[in-house]
């Protein structure tokens, strides 16, 4: 039950996502007659300020979260990774700058310095993922390096080195292979992360913008008829809940079974 | 009573303090400082407790955007020109027909360009006690028309030569040019001579002879005036957020406000207890204006393809109030040189993609558009749904919102294809030369579309020389039908005006312009009369 629950809403949420764009919806057709009407038989969700369909917007909304948190991720994880693992692997001076600029970036608040990025790069989806692509790529960059370390005088790798393979390579073929585990668990964290940022920079104004929907921008809407029609607050605040609930759910599972010292003390 | 418990309290503390030893063996010094810093606090709380008593007698308001400044010379901002009106007092005033009428002083024309002024007995009283005068007026108008203190309301008055005073209730106002519309442009609050020779920060020390004074402006969110007539105290809160305002009104936090609300929430305090609401029709414009250098929007026919694409009473049924009146021209029905019969272009799509058609627009060629708005949020919704509507007949209209400051500084400097915007207590046809006049370009007027037309400048011209009101009426409608057929501006609505207030609050009434008058005669009725 604790993982198939989760599995079954993140299922959903890929196929909205994947499917949204191609559905026949119209989230973005205006019917002033339908404004702030509530679920209904025809509109489960019922409609927004504007007259267009709740039900509409939240799956092209999923497809948009979606968008960001994979790419986010893929750009985060990767740059992160590598430049961790290279400082690491390579040590002295290359790490030690590398530690100082991960620190600075750690002791400033993540979202803050998200906020003042899409600030200054105007809004818009792609500057969102550039900006939580900034702010993100610092853990996996500390994590993969705390591994590389702990890792880099095993006998493979003092091989490795002795047969005059390239630090590449040697980081590529003997390394990650054996810290992959732990960043992909930072990883499906990370994914929820992800998701509630962008939610938060588009509830600010500075993500998607309108009338593209986003479930940020449609509780940003929402809140100001909260005391008339509250569903307009509630059909997005739930769907980010439990997709980031999912998440996070299923991202302890994958710990649980990754994570080898914990199984050793079952 | 409450007294007694405070001292019997204030007792014990000291009779528990005297029985620890350490504090006896520190001595009576400490015992002394300890009851002299108690003792006025317990003092402070009593009095406090006294005033929370009164405290209901202070009327709040709730405020969408906060006053910038409280200096009629420089205000041009609706909340700061509706909150010097109850500062200080204007020479004219304007009856419902926005004509103008005595307020502080009656006037004669002796000569077309020579008025004279009387003051009137009413209203004359500073608020530092001091007496109105002549030189008072004099000092006002020379201060608005000297170029040093660069006043936005110097380009309506330019036409002053020389202020004379003849005695001190009597001031006569020489003219460059006749102009029998004068004395409606003498709208700007008096302050005192002495005052503004010792340069006087009135922009955050008011000081008028209107019928509040202020008592204390502490945050830019909180404004607390007294009404001079009965002592009443009024506090201005800023509070953005619409929802919260209705909450506050709700809770008792504030007691009343005016506008600024979406239709559903007002809906929904006119079924809340101890909430009474009253509507009423607005005279403020809302318009669509076009940039005419554009190349596609120089075309009069497309212009006008924008305004029958437009389905203006559908917004109004299902986005504006029920008194929200269509607009056909800019001077609202009722004002004496407004033609009541016009109503603007009805919502014909079809017409609307025909003279796109005739305009050499189609679908693998559309018309590409870009509209300006503020970010305020109900702004954004309307101009989502008229981006809808034109795009319904084949304009793509691409939406850009931006924070006020940015948003007005585009359109004065004309960056800009489409943007809609409202003209605020418009009372005099001066208007006209000031938005439409083909040399009122910015930064000399408002014409910030460009609209040249020689026929309008012509029309205007005629109406301001013409000395007969009948005549110059009659030429201000034959201009508002040519600025309806050439379409600079497309015209929306006149949004209604509505005011909410707690059940025991009586007496405001609506100004159709929104200003804050009501005020004066607004109060609070006790529990005890409502029971009777």
């Amino acid at each position: 039950m604790r993982v198939v629950m989760p599995i079954i809403i993140l299922v959903i949420w890929l196929l909205m996502a994947v499917l949204g764009p191609w559905l026949p919806l119209h989230p973005e057709h205006i019917a002033l007659e339908h404004i702030l009407a509530g679920p209904s038989v025809h509109q489960w969700l019922g409609y927004d300020d504007l007259g267009r369909s709740i039900c509409s917007r939240l799956v092209i909304g999923a497809s948009t979260s979606f968008q960001v948190a994979l790419w986010v991720v893929l750009v985060s994880a990767s740059f992160g990774s590598f430049i961790g693992a290279i400082s690491g692997f390579v040590g002295g001076i290359v790490d030690l700058v590398v530690v100082r600029i991960i620190d600075i970036f750690l002791a400033f608040p993540g979202i803050l310095l998200a906020i003042a990025l899409s600030g200054i790069m105007g809004p818009g989806i792609g500057n969102v993922v550039v900006a939580l692509s900034i702010v993100g790529w610092v853990g996996y960059a500390r994590l993969a390096r705390a591994q590389v370390l702990s890792l880099k005088h095993r006998e493979h790798v003092v091989a490795a080195v002795s047969l005059g393979t390239r630090p590449i390579t040697i980081v590529w073929r003997h390394l990650l292979p054996l810290i992959a585990a732990p960043l992909i668990v930072e990883a499906s964290f990370g994914i929820a992360g992800v998701v509630i940022a962008e939610a938060s920079l588009s509830f600010l104004g500075l993500g998607v913008q309108p009338p593209a929907a986003s479930w940020g921008n449609m509780i940003r809407d929402g809140a100001r008829y909260m005391l008339v029609a509250p569903h307009l607050v509630l059909a997005p605040g739930l769907a980010l809940m439990l997709v980031v609930l999912s998440v996070n759910l299923l991202g302890d599972r994958l710990r649980d079974r990754l994570d080898v010292r914990a199984r050793l003390h079952d | 009573m409450t007294l007694v418990i405070i001292t019997s309290a204030w007792l014990s503390i000291r009779t528990r303090i005297g029985d620890l030893t350490l504090l006896a063996r520190v001595g009576a010094l400490s015992r002394t400082i300890i009851s002299s810093l108690l003792f006025p606090l317990l003092l402070c709380s009593l009095l406090s407790t006294a005033q929370a008593a009164d405290a209901p007698s202070v009327l709040r308001f709730g405020l969408a955007s906060a006053p910038i400044t409280l200096d009629p010379r420089y205000a041009t901002d609706a909340t700061s020109q509706r909150i010097d009106r109850l500062l200080y007092r204007r020479l004219v005033d304007f009856d419902a027909t926005s004509r103008a009428v005595p307020s502080l002083a009656h006037w004669t024309a002796l000569a077309p360009t020579h008025y004279r002024f009387v003051l009137g007995q009413h209203g004359r009283r500073f608020a530092d006690n001091s007496w109105l005068t002549a030189s008072d007026v004099k000092a006002t108008y020379e201060s608005v028309l000297n170029p040093v203190n660069a006043s936005p309301h110097r380009g309506s008055l330019e036409m002053i030569r020389r202020i004379k005073v003849i005695d001190a209730n009597t001031v006569d106002f020489y003219l460059d040019r006749p102009d029998p519309l004068f004395p409606a442009y003498l709208v700007i609050g008096i302050l005192p001579a002495k005052a503004i020779a010792a340069n006087r920060a009135f922009s955050d020390r008011p000081l008028g002879s209107g019928s509040f004074q202020l008592v204390s402006w502490p945050t830019q969110s909180k404004l607390v005036l007294q009404r001079r007539r009965d002592g009443q105290r009024f506090e201005f809160l800023y509070v953005s957020d619409a929802t919260v305002r209705v909450l506050k009104l709700l809770r008792g936090e504030i007691d009343m406000l005016q506008n600024d609300l979406p239709k559903e929430l007002v809906r929904y305090l006119s079924t809340r207890e101890h909430v009474r609401l009253q509507r009423g029709v607005g005279s403020n414009f809302t318009y669509i204006g076009f940039n005419l250098r554009d190349t596609a929007l120089s075309d009069v026919r497309v212009r006008q393809a924008i305004a029958y694409a437009i389905n203006r009473p559908a917004i109004v049924k299902y986005v504006l109030g029920g008194e929200t009146r269509l607009a056909g021209a800019l001077l609202p029905p009722g004002h004496w040189a407004a033609d009541a019969q016009l109503r603007g272009y009805a919502y014909d799509p079809q017409r609307a993609r025909q003279l796109l058609r005739q305009a050499g627009y189609s679908q693998r060629r559309p018309l590409r558009l870009t509209y300006k708005t503020s970010s305020d949020p109900f702004r954004i919704r309307i101009a989502t749904i008229i981006q809808q509507q034109l795009a319904d007949v084949g304009i793509e209209v691409r939406l850009r919102s931006f924070d006020w400051a940015t948003f007005y500084g585009d359109i004065k400097a004309g960056r800009f294809q489409l943007y809609s915007l409202s003209w605020v207590g418009i009372k005099s046809p001066d208007i006209f030369r000031y938005a439409f006049y083909s040399s009122s370009v910015p930064p000399k007027g408002a014409n910030r579309g460009h609209y040249a037309s020689a026929e309008a400048d012509h029309l205007i011209d005629a109406a301001e020389n013409s000395d007969d009101l009948t005549q110059r009426a009659a030429l201000y409608r034959q201009l508002q039908v040519l600025l309806l057929k050439t379409v600079p501006y497309v015209p929306l609505w006149y949004e209604e005006n509505f005011f909410a207030c707690r059940s025991d609050v009586v007496g405001y009434r609506i100004a159709e312009d929104g200003n804050f008058d009501g005020l004066n005669t607004v109060r609070r009725v006790s529990d005890s009369s409502k029971r009777s």
